[in-house]
């Protein structure tokens, strides 16, 4: 009976099968369901924003392996912050054993291009479901998206090829899809003009994470900086080969004045529309905040995460403030990278810390020495003795019994022959004082950094609103803010000196120092090294300085085996004063930054495929 | 018993197929043939100074592919190069990097013990060399510098290296004695003074009872940032 019933079952199912055999796979979204509809649209947009190549927290700028080879952006459960272009390049010490990060992870997503042509060319057949500037709008997006793109290949490699179309396989010939490399000169021209076009059929207002017509100006102003320093400084700096002599890398020297000119104007396209953030009266607390609150003035574009999914959250919080083993500031993770006294020193010598004779300056209390620093630079990094979430930033190299002689000389005793004591507990006591505090330094030899190297931890970002139970892994919501006023007004001053327009530069410069609470510039103050400077202090952190000393091609003087410093702060037990001493950071490590690395080198599987990718950048 | 007739049977399927696919052995050649050669200055005919890392030997296999992946063999600290595992066949043999006036790229056939010499003429050459110890734990060395062909790259820096080993050079060295001896010029060779030629580095605090080897190098504004380098010398450092 059983049987009979499973028979006609199958006969039935057989004929029915014959019905229709020709319908569209049901299991496939095909044109028809994603772009009639506004949902289908935000559906394809969000895969392409989300692959946007924005070095946010989670950029990882050597790459992980993330079982699909090395990968840099979109991670999957990335917390390890702390790997961050910041502790490769000088900004920080960190992780990284050194510039670790110039070969990159091999970049090169022509899979993410080949979805905004697919879009651009498909959304215009399905117009009709749309009213009014729709279409044009979302076209001008694909435009942003697609000069995105280009953009962090152009900075990386120079020259690569330019792919305006949907390439179709095996319809076309791989000789057809082998496609050369454009010059350097053509790519960034060719993101300068999709960001014309994006900025001509988008409309003025979009949501945060999307992009706008000044969205578009202000990449372009990003881009065309970019565009103008090298060609300026990499006509100075560079390495031979054939290349170079193609002009797949490098721009004629004579172009660089056009290149500054198109930032300026897009940077001025951006003026009225957004303002520097200025909410609190407090310095210190309204830079702080900056990066803090959604509502900010300054935001133009950020990439927001989400609470409760760890593939949609990060983890800055708990890896850049100390956690000690002792759930001391964050109730999980732990930090790795902590900023240099050379980076502090883009804003003050330090000088102060040592007196006339030579000998440390004597302070009652740790917190006494960050006092009077520009308020931005104490919103940017956190001090001995500063607080976060009620814990002091209670940090000591160790205690001196006593100290005599000048710092120089102390710091010139081989190691060994000093006489301050050290530990390498958070808990030890000596004459009921913590040898190095709850937040201080564990001793070289430990080769443990998960306490700061350099004295100085990261402020920037940090979200000193939540409680400290509220503070581990994977809890992290704090949006990242890809372009900020700020930078515009950096793109605009720096582009501004290079050609001359010194007022101009000034007013950027000046709109910024006022709202750090820094001295206001001059006339005569403004350089190029000024608004370099002035750059390297607005934006730390932000993931800008490591292609900024790339552009101006200094890296290779900056990391020329360089060992980076700290200020390590000391108690000295029979004056009960604390004293600073500039020393090697704990780990004292070298940083090289080889002249081939101003461009990466072609990604070897990309040349094993396309051979028309050769010649190869300089030197690789 | 029905379920263990199937494993083995199973197992046995499954050797067979991976057998079978032991069946096709590939038809290339090893890697039967090697490439060795001595880098020779050409002022002296002596072999080049280096240290590792300097400068390579780029190998291209143009009889497997119009773009190969290049090969670098680093050139050792004697001047020599070899390697004994290559695949025979048509190659590109150029030098990749290093302090030299530049050599154009050879094409050759690389079979089993071809040997390649090259004939260098680096920016600059290190002469007289001396390295004495003038107290008990102070080391001085002086040298001469002469470019043989003017119109070098600009000269950056002028350092000691100075190792326990006989490996030293840039990357191999002890940094205090080393880098924070090292002498920032930034000059161009036109600009150079005879004192600039002839040069004077003391070392102190050295050791007592350690044998060091020490050299001088010359660094350069080119491609690689790459060094010429003086000739090692043995210092035994008197105990105590």
């Amino acid at each position: 009976m059983k049987k009979r019933l499973l028979n006609i079952v199958a006969g039935c199912l057989l004929l029915a099968s014959c019905q229709k055999l020709d319908i569209p796979p049901v299991n496939i979204l095909s044109d028809q369901d994603v772009f009639t509809s506004e949902a289908g649209i935000n559906a394809y947009l969000a895969t392409v924003y989300r692959k946007l190549p924005i070095e946010d927290f989670t950029y990882r700028p050597d790459g992980r392996n993330d079982g699909v080879g090395n990968v840099g952006f979109n991670l999957h459960h990335e917390w390890e912050h702390f790997y961050c272009e910041g502790a490769a390049d000088g900004e920080m010490v960190g992780p990284y054993g050194g510039v670790d990060i110039a070969g990159g992870f091999g970049y090169w997503p022509y899979a993410s291009i080949r979805d905004v042509n697919y879009f651009i060319e498909t959304l215009p057949k399905y117009a009709s479901n749309f009213t009014g500037d729709k279409v044009s709008n979302l076209l001008g997006e694909a435009h942003f998206l697609r000069a995105y793109y280009y953009f962090a290949m152009a900075k990386r490699y120079g020259g690569i090829p330019i792919i305006k179309v949907v390439q179709h396989y095996p319809q076309q010939t791989i000789e057809e899809l082998q496609v050369p490399r454009n010059t350097e000169e053509e790519v960034w021209n060719f993101i300068g003009d999709d960001l014309d076009t994006a900025y001509q059929m988008m409309g003025e207002t979009s949501a945060k994470e999307r992009a706008n017509k000044y969205v578009a100006m202000a990449l372009k102003s990003r881009a065309m900086l970019y565009a103008g320093s090298i060609a300026r400084y990499g006509s100075q700096v560079f390495v031979d080969g054939e290349a170079r002599s193609q002009g797949f890398v490098g721009i004629s020297a004579d172009k660089a004045a056009g290149y500054y000119q198109k930032a300026i104007d897009a940077a001025k396209m951006l003026e009225g529309h957004y303002q520097l953030y200025r909410t609190k009266a407090d310095k210190i607390e309204n830079y702080v905040n900056v990066f803090l609150d959604p509502a900010s003035s300054e935001n133009i574009l950020v990439r927001s995460f989400y609470a409760g999914d760890p593939e949609r959250n990060h983890s800055f919080d708990a890896t850049f403030s100390p956690n000690s083993d002792m759930n001391y500031m964050t109730s999980g993770g732990l930090s790795r990278a902590y900023p240099t006294l050379e980076f502090v020193q883009h804003f003050n010598s330090f000088d102060f810390v040592t007196n006339a004779d030579g000998t440390p300056r004597r302070y009652n209390n740790q917190g006494d020495m960050a006092q009077g620093l520009e308020p931005r630079l104490r919103a940017t990094v956190y001090f001995p003795g500063d607080v976060l979430r009620g814990q002091v930033f209670d940090v000591q190299a160790g205690i001196y019994p006593s100290f005599s002689g000048t710092a120089a000389d102390e710091v010139a005793k081989p190691v060994g022959s000093r006489s301050f004591i050290l530990s390498g507990d958070h808990t030890t006591l000596r004459n009921g004082r913590l040898i190095i505090g709850k937040a201080g330094m564990y001793p070289p030899a430990f080769g443990n950094d998960n306490n700061t190297r350099t004295g100085f931890y990261v402020r920037k970002y940090i979200d000193y609103t939540k409680s400290i139970s509220a503070v581990n892994l994977f809890t992290s919501t704090t949006p990242w803010i890809e372009f900020r006023y700020a930078e515009i007004l950096l793109n605009r001053a720096e582009a501004d000196i290079e050609t001359n327009q010194t007022d101009d530069a000034l007013k950027c410069i000046n709109d910024l120092r006022d709202r750090a609470g820094a001295a206001l510039a001059s006339v005569g103050d403004m350089t190029v090294s000024t608004v370099r400077n002035e750059r390297c202090k607005e934006l730390a952190f932000e993931n800008h300085y490591w292609w900024d000393i790339k552009r101006w091609r200094i890296a290779d003087q900056l990391l020329n085996n360089t060992h980076f410093h700290g200020l390590m702060p000391y108690y000295v037990e029979s004056e009960n004063k604390y004293i600073f001493l500039k020393e090697l950071e704990l780990f004292n490590r070298n940083y090289y930054f080889d002249k081939k690395f101003y461009y990466e080198a072609m990604p070897g599987g990309e040349l094993a495929t396309n051979p028309n990718l050769y010649p190869n950048n300089p030197g690789h | 018993m029905k379920l263990k007739s199937f494993k083995i049977l199973s197992l046995v399927a499954s050797l067979l197929f991976f057998a079978s696919s032991c069946v096709k052995t590939d038809s290339y050649a090893g890697p039967d043939a090697s490439l060795h050669g001595n880098i020779i200055e050409e002022g002296s005919k002596n072999n080049v100074q280096t240290c590792t890392g300097n400068f390579s030997i780029r190998l291209e296999q143009l009889s497997w592919d119009s773009t190969p992946t290049p090969q670098d063999i680093p050139v050792s600290y004697d001047g020599s190069y070899q390697n004994t595992k290559l695949f025979s066949g048509h190659y590109r043999v150029s030098i990749h990097g290093g302090a030299f006036w530049p050599v154009a790229p050879e094409e050759m056939d690389i079979t089993s013990a071809s040997i390649k010499d090259f004939t260098l003429t680096p920016y600059v050459v290190i002469n007289n060399f001396t390295a004495v110890m003038t107290d008990s734990t102070t080391l001085k060395l002086n040298f001469d510098i002469d470019a043989p062909v003017a119109g070098i790259p600009k000269v950056l820096e002028i350092q000691p290296y100075v190792n326990t080993t006989q490996v030293v050079g840039p990357g191999a060295s002890i940094f205090d004695f080393s880098d924070l001896k090292k002498i920032t010029v930034n000059k161009e060779w036109s600009d150079f003074t005879p004192a600039d030629k002839s040069r004077e580095i003391i070392i102190e605090d050295m050791v007592p009872g350690r044998i060091f080897y020490v050299r001088v190098g010359v660094k350069f504004d080119n491609n690689d940032k790459s060094s010429n380098l003086s000739q090692i010398i043995k210092i035994t450092v008197p105990g105590r």
